[in-house]
């Protein structure tokens, strides 16, 4: 059971990266961990200005028996994610200097023969 | 789209326009959230309103939704605001037309979607007739408390799929016709009747004068007397609530959810018997959100207090102003209200802690110290601003078993010749604030007693001899006049102070 939803999660990053690099974002890192947990995608995207890091949370689901997955995404996951962004910040200080930050959501739901119901992406919260 | 709808907030008894608005963001990650202080109810009316829309076929749009109660300042407690929020998500989704006169909504939501009995529907009418807001829409099972004020249209609301029907057209609710409130002031039978009460015929007139003039009575007895039987017989004989007095005690039960499902106006005199036990806030009122208490719940009616002694200390100095000024006013750290609080107080004690003291067959078991500590708990100053004293003795058993059946006058007797009182009185303060002979100051005593010369050459003995206070003084005065109008007289005559002072002087 353990690694069938890993290996969804791993889908489901995929398909969030590949989607993202279509829209014009730049891949920097998958599943970065430090010592706070995890950000399922880093990406960046160019701006006029400043260019923007923005740090994706992927919710995937097989079937909307259990609800969406916008409904597993709460406040409280929000938050954890905002920390260890800002960690991820401080361990590379110089790399990310004049970058604006933002959180972002990628919710897809997949149909019971994987193939993708609908993706649905979050750049405002 | 942005949708605002109008509701009402309450602070003490008095209602606050309440603007609910209502915003779905084109963008942005979906939510429900709630903000404007509506605190823990707030937080459950979320669970609810989505739910209902669910079990009203109306699909919970995945967007982002947020709510403000306006102004964001004003504490918001209870459950009242689900319709409106509800029927503000309806309208911010386009599935309803709004209508074009301002309207207020009101009500608690269930799962299903119907919707519940929801307390203080009768500030809400109220507040609606005072800013002139013509539509109401309410629960049906609360829809009567709003029905008795006139100038407002009130639409009973089963449920969801309903109120969605009418805004829309499709089905109109019919508006409820107003009820009449004289039909509704109708004498009714009382609980519990005088004529029950075998004896203890110097007690029944005591609460005789104590009903026809508002006065407070206290008395005293050994155990099984019937203290606690005669004290449950005063509604009887007090007179039906006036209309004004009516909607002043409907204010305070609407608000505080006394009134059942169905139910309109209160039309009887309330009569409160709190437990000994009673918290200083479950008496006088107030808590974290200002609620009143049971001497506001006992205005216009009896607050009738068994084992008086055995009140806590701080509850019985807390009675001492409601008792003298007709109103409590209660000040939190989040606001300040004043209550109503125009109540008889009817008390009863033993005499002593093992209850005999006194008593001419039974044996009193307890020390001199017992007895003056328990007596020591009945404060003077409480004790001065109780009119009648009244000491009912044991009634012989053996006389009760002999006497069957019917006895004495039955309550119905006795209230007309209470409202005679009351009707003298009631002519008496035409012009003036006063309801009853012990709402009187000191200066209206000064206008409305007349006294005879030889009855106050009495009173002036009396309290020489018994060193009165001056407050006994006047609260003689006042019981004197009660019993002078029960006789229909026109000055106080020397009989009447008689009586008044055996009621208030303690024969040990």
């Amino acid at each position: 059971m353990k690694q069938e939803n890993f290996a969804k999660g791993r889908l489901g990053e995929d398909m969030a990266r590949k989607y993202l690099e279509k829209k014009g974002y730049v891949f920097v890192e998958a599943n970065h961990r430090n010592y706070l947990g995890e950000i399922d995608l880093i990406m960046i995207k160019k701006q006029v200005l400043n260019d923007e890091i923005i740090f994706v949370e992927v919710k995937l689901k097989i079937g909307d028996d259990f609800g969406s997955p916008e409904e597993m995404l709460s406040n409280g996951k929000l938050a954890r994610v905002q920390r260890i962004a800002e960690a991820f910040l401080v361990l590379n200080k110089n790399k990310f200097l004049n970058f604006n930050t933002r959180i972002e959501a990628i919710c897809i739901v997949l149909n019971a023969d994987k193939s993708i119901s609908r993706i649905t992406h979050y750049d405002q919260f | 789209m942005l949708a605002k709808v109008t509701t009402v907030a309450y602070s003490g008894l008095k209602g606050q326009e309440v603007e609910v608005e209502v915003n779905i963001a084109e963008k942005g990650f979906p939510g429900f959230s709630i903000v404007g202080m509506s605190g823990k109810s707030g937080e459950e009316a979320k669970e609810r309103i989505k739910t209902a829309l669910l079990n009203s076929d109306v699909e919970f749009p995945n967007q982002k939704i947020t709510v403000n109660l306006a102004p964001a300042d004003l504490d918001k407690e209870g459950s009242m605001y689900d319709l409106p929020i509800a029927i503000g998500l309806l309208f911010a989704m386009g599935l309803v037309t709004f209508p074009k006169e301002t309207c207020l909504f009101y009500g608690e939501l269930s799962l299903e979607g119907t919707l519940r009995h929801t307390k203080g529907v009768f500030l809400a009418g109220l507040f609606a007739k005072e800013h002139k807001i013509l539509k109401i829409f309410v629960p049906r099972l609360s829809a009567n408390e709003a029905c008795v004020l006139e100038g407002i249209q009130v639409y009973p609301v089963d449920s969801l799929k309903s109120i969605i029907r009418h805004l829309n057209g499709e089905k109109t609710i019919e508006a409820l016709r107003n009820i009449e409130t004289e039909n509704l002031l109708i004498e009714q039978q009382p609980d519990f009747d005088l004529s029950e009460v075998m004896g203890q015929e110097h007690a029944k007139r005591a609460l005789e004068i104590a009903a026809s003039g508002g006065h407070n009575l206290l008395m005293m007895g050994p155990p099984g007397s019937g203290k606690t039987l005669l004290s449950r017989c005063l509604p009887g004989i007090l007179p039906e609530l006036s209309e004004k007095e009516s909607l002043e005690v409907t204010k305070i039960y609407s608000i505080t959810g006394n009134i059942p499902p169905g139910g309109s106006l209160v039309r009887i005199r309330p009569f409160r018997s709190p437990h000994h036990t009673t918290s200083q806030v479950g008496l006088i009122g107030g808590g974290s959100n200002l609620r009143p208490g049971e001497v506001s719940l006992a205005h216009r009616g009896v607050l009738f207090i068994d084992e008086l002694p055995e009140l806590s200390r701080s509850c019985l100095e807390a009675l001492r102003q409601p008792i003298e000024d007709g109103q409590v006013s209660i000040s939190r750290a989040n606001g300040h209200v004043t209550f109503p609080a125009q109540f008889m107080l009817i008390a009863a004690a033993n005499p002593c802690p093992c209850g005999y003291l006194g008593d001419p067959t039974r044996e009193c078991k307890c020390s001199l110290m017992q007895i003056s500590r328990y007596q020591k708990k009945l404060s003077g100053p409480i004790l001065d601003r109780i009119d009648l004293h009244l000491s009912v003795p044991a009634v012989d058993v053996k006389k009760l078993m002999e006497s069957s059946g019917q006895n004495g006058e039955v309550s119905m007797e006795v209230r007309s010749r209470v409202k005679q009182a009351r009707n003298i009185q009631t002519k008496r303060f035409e012009n003036s604030k006063l309801n009853s002979n012990s709402d009187m100051r000191n200066r209206d005593i000064k206008v409305f007693c007349k006294m005879e010369q030889d009855a106050t050459n009495l009173l002036q003995q009396a309290v020489v001899k018994y060193a009165l206070s001056a407050r006994t003084y006047f609260r003689l005065i006042k019981v004197s006049r009660t019993i002078a109008d029960l006789e229909g007289a026109e000055n106080i005559l020397l009989k009447h102070v008689a009586e008044a002072l055996q009621y208030r002087v303690r024969s040990e």
